[in-house]
């Protein structure tokens, strides 16, 4: 199946993108499906995609050893996440698990990191989208740590 | 006529039935001597003989005035006494006091909820006062925040609001447990799944000091301003009438100026997250 316009219109993530701009996306992305289940990603792989959540649900969390992980959240659907492979050193800083059916808009990140040099308006405004995702989940950690230490 | 009441003196309230919401959050529905009217996000002082009074906002409609529901968490000594009530006792109800939600300057707006823990008690008051206009407004969002899924009061409230035209219920919870199949997450997470056009709305934020605080922060973040952001200010309030200083927050009496706020009104306050 192959992603369109209209598609990504839909999705969160690409809200204020020109059309120009979402044929970038489409030129380097791929869909990928994963069933429940499926590990998208373990803590400390390296990435080398950047991810999209078209449809399913996710789980987000972090390993204290191999057997022990620990659920910090689930991902909604418009939402980025493996933001960790557009930074060096490209490593995960969290496991990503199916826990539905799912779709997911794989990103190539070394091609979007090409394309951010040849049109920096699009790095720009991508890469301060990548920013917000970041600075929401840095919140939520805080608000999720402040719960914990006034229970 | 002059009322010659003492100010404190309560009203009668039949207790007619007590719902177990959460191991520890009870809904005490009164039926009060006389009828009792309150605005949407107004509080009350509510009171055990010889154990004391304790406030709490409504959490049923205002549109009903035969019946009350409070619905408390067992927290203290008043409250832990009023878990132990059973139908058929007298308790007493004094107000309403404060000012509460001005849901008039809500019209013709998209309105979001964000609620947390026993924030939803006021919210859900707010909600069927909402219900009730619903055709003067855009649309209604609620995002809702607990600890566990057995911490999540008024359960069947969330499918009856998805059922119902112009509204949106979402609900997450810190940490869920097998049976759990929703999202997991603080309540601002929720915020990641709406649609809204912020200009064209206001949000209000209900429930725990440091989800009012955490989800103000993101709702600046999204673009909203300080004046599009009510809060309902939980503050200790005790006389009910600006007098003891008991809810004294910077220059205001939390029971006599609030208990809902605009950020704006309240930014500046050192003791706003207290």
């Amino acid at each position: 199946m192959e992603l369109t316009i209209n598609d990504l219109k839909n999705v969160r993530f690409f809200d204020n993108y020109t059309d120009k701009q979402l044929n970038i996306f489409i030129g380097i992305s791929s869909i990928k499906e994963f069933k429940v289940k499926d590990i998208l990603f373990e803590q400390y792989d390296e990435l080398n995609e950047i991810y999209v959540l078209l449809t399913g649900c996710l789980s987000l969390g972090i390993s204290l050893a191999k057997e022990k992980r620990i659920h910090l959240g689930t991902l909604e659907e418009g939402q980025l996440f493996s933001w960790s492979a557009v930074f060096s050193p490209y490593i995960s800083t969290a496991w990503v698990k199916a826990t539905c059916p799912t779709k997911v808009m794989a990103i190539d990140s070394k091609k979007l990191i090409l394309e951010f040099e040849k049109n920096c308006e699009f790095g720009f405004k991508t890469m301060s989208k990548i920013a917000q995702t970041i600075s929401y989940r840095l919140s939520d950690t805080r608000f999720q740590l402040m719960n914990q230490l006034t229970l | 006529m002059k009322d010659d009441r003492n100010i404190y003196s309560p009203i009668k309230a039949r207790l007619t039935d007590v719902i177990e919401e959460s191991p520890s959050i009870k809904t005490f529905v009164m039926v009060p001597e006389n009828k009792f009217s309150f605005k949407t996000g107004q509080f009350i002082e509510l009171s055990v003989d010889g154990i004391g009074e304790a406030p709490f906002t409504p959490s049923s409609s205002p549109l009903i005035t035969e019946k009350l529901e409070v619905t408390v968490m067992k927290t203290g000594y008043v409250t832990e006494y009023m878990h132990m009530l059973k139908p058929g006792v007298y308790m007493g109800i004094r107000g309403p006091y404060g000012r509460g939600y001005p849901v008039e300057s809500f019209f013709g707006k998209e309105v979001l909820i964000l609620g947390g823990g026993c924030g939803l008690a006021p919210i859900r008051s707010l909600l069927y006062a909402l219900e009730s206009i619903k055709d003067k407004l855009v649309k209604v969002i609620l995002c809702y925040g607990s600890k566990s899924p057995s911490d999540c009061i008024y359960k069947p409230l969330f499918d009856r609001l998805n059922r119902t035209e112009k509204f949106e219920a979402y609900r997450t919870v810190d940490k869920a447990d097998e049976d759990w199949d929703g999202s997991v997450g603080v309540a601002t997470t929720l915020l990641n799944k709406i649609k809204i056009n912020i200009e064209n709305s206001v949000a209000v934020v209900c429930g725990p000091p440091v989800m009012m605080k955490f989800g103000t922060i993101r709702l600046l973040e999204m673009g909203y301003k300080d004046d599009q952001i009510y809060l309902s200010m939980e503050k200790n309030m005790s006389c009910g009438l600006g007098k003891c200083g008991h809810c004294m927050m910077g220059e205001f009496f939390v029971c006599r100026d609030g208990p809902v706020f605009t950020y704006n009104e309240i930014k500046h306050n050192p003791e706003i997250w207290k």
